[in-house]
């Protein structure tokens, strides 16, 4: 036997050991369970019973007609008859309020001007409609966009299908053209229109459709959407999902640091440790492997939910930074619960039972069960000594919060500190007790 | 190689190792034998330097304590616990002890394939351990000790809980390994084993060394001699001896003898001597 000299790196043991655990975890499909696939339950779940929607029958729009015109009417009778729509006539601050509160997906406003505008279609400001929507609707507001640009477009198909409407609109097109300047574009209005006028005397108007609207674009615009996007970051989640998400994505982080405080305790009662000890690592290698791991553990499983809640239900962090900053807090904090968790006791079982008679309590009283804004507000002063209730605000100032930086800063702090001492605890105590 | 100078470790009240005092030779199989409890694993952890002792020190030669990370490099161990993780290959834990033991790249490929080799489970290495038969279990745990080429190696009852044809395949590759010249400290509670492997053997009970020589030294040294049992006249006849073929010459020239069969000394009549029990009625 004459093997090749070892390298000597600090890290290489540590990663290996890191990339052991995460393996082991990936094959106990247990673990990999109460890791992932309970937290996503849990939070489809509650996020299902306290209104978050989930299949929408129909999409609830708010519509508000500041126009008051026959053209306005028609516009929104349209709309209405659209599949799959409910509009609720509103006023405009009431309508807004609720697209930010995310009760309507969106908003459809018709703004003073518009059946004017639609009168005189071929000259002066092209008609506008303002379309406020929820940005954690997405696919329902550009569905819903959609829908409001072809019952507006349905009024300009319905000019090029003939009648004397159609004509008398041509006419008096004429007539407001020859008050303007002399221009280019007022040329080649004129020549456009009298090609119109050439168009419905033909007789084959009657069966134009959508083509004519396409050919008869370029600088000219029938109609503009604007559109705009509506959160009010202070003042409360858009759905039920922005509530049951960071909750989820605790339980997904409390399970994983039980489950790697438990597989150390296991190491040392299935003698793997003792394996380890024995070779050329300190203590301190042994555990930051452990923590790497679980670190990076509850890092993928943030990151899985995360993607979950954004592609499934629209939970959309305000900031990615700021997400990523509360993640990573909340990560270090379990990596230190998990150490402490770890150290304070000698079997499986101790460990197990004591992990979860620890965390249950704080979990209810932190947030992590209830929503931190329905509790009473002595409970949720109590809560303040839970790192769930840090971590829970960290999540939600990221999600829905519309948390500075600066107010992002505090929870982040508690959760570092918290995870700091646990490590230097936790890392203590177990080394007294494997020595 | 290896010296432990009046060592003593004690939990609680419980005394593990009382003034337990040994050197291990260069090439040498040392066997502790002694019954379940009697110091023999916590002399292999304080050894390694695992359990810091109450007093005394362990030295490894030219290379100072084993708490140092770098002597243990130098080190090997094959717990009596199956330490080995079930969820992963054996190829897999093989790979990750050795980049513990700083191996990577190359090296790191041919020692797997090697401790596989060595372990005769080539054909199953990507076959979970916890699939594995016990025999091949400990086989796997042996090799896994091997893997970084140790100078020093450990094995506490690397045999435990194993069926007989295993335990043989287990004790054919420690001889390869002392034919190689590898230096073991090997601890059991079976004296077949001790008789088979170890060059000397330390007879250890409660934390102390009670005779450490050779296998013949010991039974000399320690009044273990053969007996002759002989059926003369249809009458059992049981007859101590140090040379039984001289005893039974003599006794055909007094008398008829219709059968006889001569019972070998062994270390457990050693044992028996020198504590008043035998090894295994704990």
């Amino acid at each position: 036997m004459s093997a090749p000299a070892p390298t000597t790196s600090t890290m290489g043991p540590v990663l290996a050991m890191a990339l052991k655990d995460l393996r082991l975890l990936v094959r106990n499909r247990a673990a990999l369970f109460f890791a992932l696939g309970w937290p996503v339950l849990m939070a489809v779940f509650f996020g299902l019973i306290f209104g978050g929607g989930g299949e929408r029958a129909r999409l609830e729009v708010g519509v508000v007609d500041e126009d008051h015109s026959k053209q306005s009417a028609a516009l929104l009778s349209r709309l209405g008859a659209s599949e799959g729509l409910t509009l609720t006539p509103l006023p405009r601050g009431e309508a807004e309020a609720r697209v930010r509160r995310g009760k309507l997906v969106g908003a459809v406003v018709v703004p003073k001007g518009y059946g004017e505008a639609e009168a005189r279609l071929f000259h002066g400001e092209p008609r506008t409609l303002e379309l406020a929507v929820d940005p954690a609707h997405a696919a329902e507001a550009a569905m819903l966009e959609g829908m409001l640009t072809g019952a507006a477009m349905q009024s300009f198909q319905d000019l090029f299908s003939g009648g004397q409407a159609s004509r008398r609109m041509v006419d008096q097109a004429f007539s407001e053209l020859e008050t303007m300047p002399d221009g280019p574009w007022r040329a080649a209005t004129t020549r456009f229109l009298g090609e119109v006028r050439t168009f419905l005397d033909s007789g084959e108007a009657a069966g134009a459709t959508k083509d004519g609207a396409a050919a008869a674009r370029g600088e000219w615009k029938p109609l503009v959407i604007e559109k705009r996007a509506l959160r009010d970051e202070g003042a409360g989640p858009s759905s039920a999902f922005d509530v049951t998400f960071p909750q989820g994505i605790i339980w997904g982080v409390i399970g994983c640091a039980l489950g790697f405080a438990l597989s150390l305790v296991q190491e040392r009662t299935r003698g793997t440790l003792t394996r380890l000890r024995a070779a050329p690592l300190s203590a301190v290698q042994v555990l930051a492997g452990k923590a790497l791991a679980c670190f990076a553990a509850i890092v993928a499983v943030e990151a899985l939910l995360f993607a979950v809640g954004r592609v499934g239900f629209g939970v959309r962090p305000a900031s990615a930074w700021l997400a990523a900053a509360a993640a990573a807090s909340v990560a270090f904090c379990f990596v230190g619960i998990m150490m402490l968790v770890a150290s304070m006791g000698r079997t499986e079982q101790a460990v197990s039972g004591l992990g979860w008679a620890i965390m249950m309590p704080l979990t209810m009283v932190g947030g992590g069960m209830v929503p931190l804004f329905a509790m009473p507000a002595w409970m949720q002063t109590a809560g303040t000594i839970s790192p769930v209730r840090w971590a829970i605000l960290a999540l939600e100032g990221a999600i829905w919060r519309g948390f500075s930086p600066a107010q992002l800063a505090l929870p982040c702090a508690v959760l570092l500190a918290v995870g700091a001492a646990g490590l230097v605890v936790g890392t203590w105590r177990y080394r007294a007790a494997v020595d | 190689m290896l010296t432990l100078a009046d060592l003593r470790k004690s939990y609680g009240a419980t005394v593990a190792v009382d003034g337990l005092s040994l050197r291990v030779e260069p090439g040498e199989v040392l066997g502790l034998l002694g019954p379940n409890g009697a110091g023999k694993s916590t002399t292999v952890h304080l050894a390694l330097g695992l359990l810091a002792p109450d007093a005394g020190t362990v030295t490894v030669d030219g290379l100072g304590p084993p708490t140092a990370p770098a002597v243990r490099g130098h080190l090997g161990l094959a717990p009596q616990a199956l330490a080995l993780y079930g969820d992963l290959t054996g190829e897999e834990n093989l790979r990750f002890l050795g980049r513990v033991h700083g191996l990577a790249g190359r090296a790191l490929a041919e020692r797997v394939d090697w401790a596989l080799d060595f372990a005769a489970l080539t054909d199953r290495r990507r076959d979970r351990v916890s699939a594995y038969s016990g025999g091949m279990q400990r086989r796997l745990n042996l090799a896994a000790a091997l893997l970084h080429d140790p100078r020093l190696v450990l094995l506490d009852e690397p045999t435990a809980g194993v069926d007989p044809q295993s335990r043989n395949a287990i004790l054919d590759r420690i001889l390869e390994l002392k034919r190689a010249g590898l230096t073991v400290v090997y601890t059991t509670h079976y004296m077949e084993e001790a008789e088979r492997l170890c060059d000397r053997v330390a007879i250890v009970d409660h934390g102390k060394v009670l005779a450490l020589d050779t296998v013949p030294g010991l039974k000399r040294t320690h009044g273990a001699q053969a007996v002759l049992h002989a059926t003369v006249g249809g009458e059992e006849r049981r007859i101590p001896a140090p040379d039984p073929a001289a005893a039974l010459q003599r006794l055909m020239a007094e008398a008829r003898v219709d059968d006889f069969h001569v019972e070998r000394p062994d270390l457990e009549q050693v044992f028996l001597k020198l504590t008043g029990r035998r090894l295994r009625d704990e």
